[in-house]
């Protein structure tokens, strides 16, 4: 996911610039008048086009939805200044598992890293409420909790792990 | 002075801007020594790091705000009379605002972000007193308020002047059947639309200022932390894009003296305005994506309204300056280009910021280096080039437009600085590494060490402008 999204915004951010470069290039060159009126609505449709693509495909499946199936794993995390509490130490691969997350002080975030280094998914851990994740792990082994949100002098020290095993 | 248009309190004017640039350049300091410390090249002890990253935060948001009102101020100038008392009790106001916000910081010790986030400010877990934090809060009012009056004198006077904020916002042509000989200049249509957004986002913020303050000395008086959390970033996320707003009316007034064609009030440019009214305070809750309990349509809202804010600036803005720029005479010198940077910057950072208000994209990027990633491009290459231009062009000599061997050396030495800093941010974020850390692991560090080096261009080409700046103005003042 990260890799892709960086490459399509590094091209898009390209394509912007070198929209402007060109224009620069073309300042006080004498030429045609081009339609612009008519171009303008074409970019401005286009946008719209593309828009409804993308936010229909992106959000048909809801990012956040969670499962009300009973075959899930249910695992409590807490945040407090400046560590995580879990209640479970192994969670199984290949099974709906639904992180509760709340916190006990500042509000926290909690997200999970792979054994390669990747951030999965995140949530915010935030006082008074418990924020409901729920992930497939597809990997095994060790795998890391950062804090997604500045909580304080100690927010880069809170950091957690939990194994994912095969069962 | 470039011409003998009205130009009432340009002394005041290029005082801020002055300052401005003076603190634009101390807080990039800054901003370098915390990059380098996530790249292990320096040592900084973290406590001191949430210090600078609060500084570098709160000081470069509220000065890329001052060189907006200081922009918006002076072209406004030029179509009403505005009282000049005004102007200096809000740059007072915002003076005391700094004073109060640095002393708290590096006296105080307060560390808890420029985002002041509910309720980390009166829990530091032993890091700062609630007095430093108080003071945080009082400095953020001090400069609020300078900032209502501020925007009561414009508002007042547009609204007498250009038949109310409907008037000012030009509807009769955006969604009536007015005529665009009527129509206010696009200073105006501008200054309007941020008067009253702005106005909004601030009183927001002074509501959630004032429960956390409370909240400081009486713990029991609790605010609902989901609650806040949609103010403060209702109004961080207004305020910020306000400078923005505001710095681009240098755009539709100084291009024209380049191109020798007037920047004119079209029906797409007042209905363009008008949507940014409306989408710059619907999209905040793309900063809430990962707090799950948020009602799902404001999500949904979020995502929407980040996509179709992009619709404004790349179809009416960028769009109408390279057709101003194409076939025109343009000619170049440092302001002219500083400006049309400043709006490719904002409209090339505008593409990762839509992507991270995507959900399911949020998901991994969200509060990992992708936002300063995406912001410090339109803000260094966006907002800040265009207060660089706009100061460029206060100083530069009347009929003389040229390109010295020293104003090209800065302009590539900074947006190279810049292109490659903020890439380096967006490469970090997608190997996972979160924002605001003071601690980087070994395997960050790498890119961290990379951007320092671009980061120390930025701050050079930056130097170079505000070194020419007081040079010049010496030289035109004498
Ligand atoms: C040489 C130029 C600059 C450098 C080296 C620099 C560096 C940094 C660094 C290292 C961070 C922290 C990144 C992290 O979260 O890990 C940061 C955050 C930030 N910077 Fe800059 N910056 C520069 C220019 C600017 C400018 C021009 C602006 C605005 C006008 C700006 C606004 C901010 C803001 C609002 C934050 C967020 C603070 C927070 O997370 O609380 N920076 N900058
Ligand atoms: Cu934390
Ligand atoms: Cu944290």
């Amino acid at each position: 996911m990260q890799m892709m999204v960086l490459t399509v915004s590094l091209v898009l951010m390209a394509v912007v610039a070198l929209i402007f470069v060109a224009a620069v290039r073309s300042a006080g060159i004498e030429q045609a008048p081009a339609n612009t009126d008519r171009n303008r609505t074409f970019l401005i449709y286009g946008m719209l086009i593309v828009g409804v693509v993308v936010t229909a495909g992106s959000l048909r499946q809801w990012p956040h939805a969670i499962s009300s199936s009973t075959e899930t794993v249910q695992v409590n995390a807490t945040g407090y200044q400046w560590y995580w509490e879990l209640d479970k130490e192994e969670v199984p691969i290949g099974k709906s598992v639904i992180f509760n997350v709340h916190t006990k002080d500042a509000t926290h975030g909690l997200g999970v890293i792979d054994p390669n280094g990747r951030l999965l998914f995140q949530t915010q851990a935030m006082p008074g409420y418990v924020n409901q994740v729920e992930y497939i792990f597809s990997e095994p082994g060790k795998h890391q909790i950062l804090c997604m949100e500045f909580c304080g002098i100690g927010h880069h020290d809170m950091t957690s792990e939990f194994n994912v095993v095969a069962k | 002075m470039s011409d003998t248009k009205l130009a009432p309190q340009s002394g005041a004017i290029k005082l801020t801007m002055l300052l401005a640039g003076v603190v634009f350049l101390l807080m990039m300091l800054l901003g370098l020594v915390m990059r380098a410390a996530q790249g292990g090249l320096i040592e900084v002890d973290p406590t001191l790091f949430y210090q600078i990253l609060t500084a570098h935060g709160a000081g470069m948001v509220g000065t890329a705000a001052l060189t907006g009102a200081a922009i918006l101020w002076y072209f406004v100038g030029r179509y009403v009379p505005l009282v000049a008392g005004i102007y200096w009790a809000f740059l007072g106001l915002f003076l005391l605002g700094v004073v109060l916000i640095l002393g708290s910081i590096f006296i105080g010790g307060f560390g808890g972000g420029w985002t002041f986030l509910y309720p980390l400010p009166a829990m530091s877990g032993g890091a700062w007193q609630v007095t430093a934090a108080a003071g945080f809060f009082l400095g953020y009012i001090a400069i609020g308020v300078g900032f209502l009056l501020f925007y009561l004198e414009i508002g007042r006077k547009l609204i007498s002047t250009y038949g109310g904020i409907s008037g000012a916002l030009a509807w009769p042509l955006a969604f009536g059947n007015g005529k665009v000989e009527d129509a206010p200049p696009p200073t105006i249509v501008a200054a309007m639309a941020t008067t009253v957004f702005n106005t909004i986002g601030i009183v927001v913020g002074a509501a959630v200022l004032v429960c956390s303050l409370v909240n400081l000395y009486f713990p029991s008086f609790v605010v609902d932390a989901l609650l806040a959390k949609n103010m403060i970033f209702f109004f961080g996320h207004v305020f910020i894009n306000a400078s923005i707003y505001m710095a681009v009316i240098a755009v539709y007034e100084i291009i024209p003296e380049y191109t020798g064609r007037p920047w004119k009030t079209s029906r797409v440019f007042a209905i363009a305005w008008s949507l940014v009214l409306l989408f710059v305070m619907a999209v905040y809750p793309h900063h809430m994506m990962q707090d799950t309990v948020m009602p799902a349509w404001a999500l949904v809202m979020g995502q929407i309204v980040s996509y179709l804010s992009g619709i404004p600036l790349l179809a009416v803005t960028a769009f109408s300056l390279c057709v101003y720029l194409r076939g025109s005479k343009m000619r170049w010198d440092l302001a002219s280009s500083l400006l049309v940077l400043g709006v490719a910057g904002w409209s090339v950072g505008s593409v990762p910021a839509i992507l991270d208000g995507m959900i399911s994209v949020n998901k991994v990027m969200h509060n990992t280096q992708w936002v300063p990633g995406h912001f410090h491009i339109y803000l260094i290459l966006g907002e800040v080039a265009m207060a660089f231009g706009f100061m460029a062009w206060l100083v530069k000599e009347a009929n003389k437009v040229e390109l010295s061997n020293l104003d090209r050396a800065g302009l590539t030495i900074y947006i190279l600085g810049g292109a490659g800093f903020t890439i380096m941010f967006l490469i970090s974020s997608a190997l996972s590494v979160p924002r605001r850390w003071a601690v980087h692991l070994e395997q960050w560090m790498l890119q961290d060490q990379i951007a320092t080096g671009f980061g120390a261009l930025v701050v050079l080409g930056a130097l170079i402008f505000v070194v020419r700046y007081v040079h010049v103005s010496g030289d035109t003042t004498n």
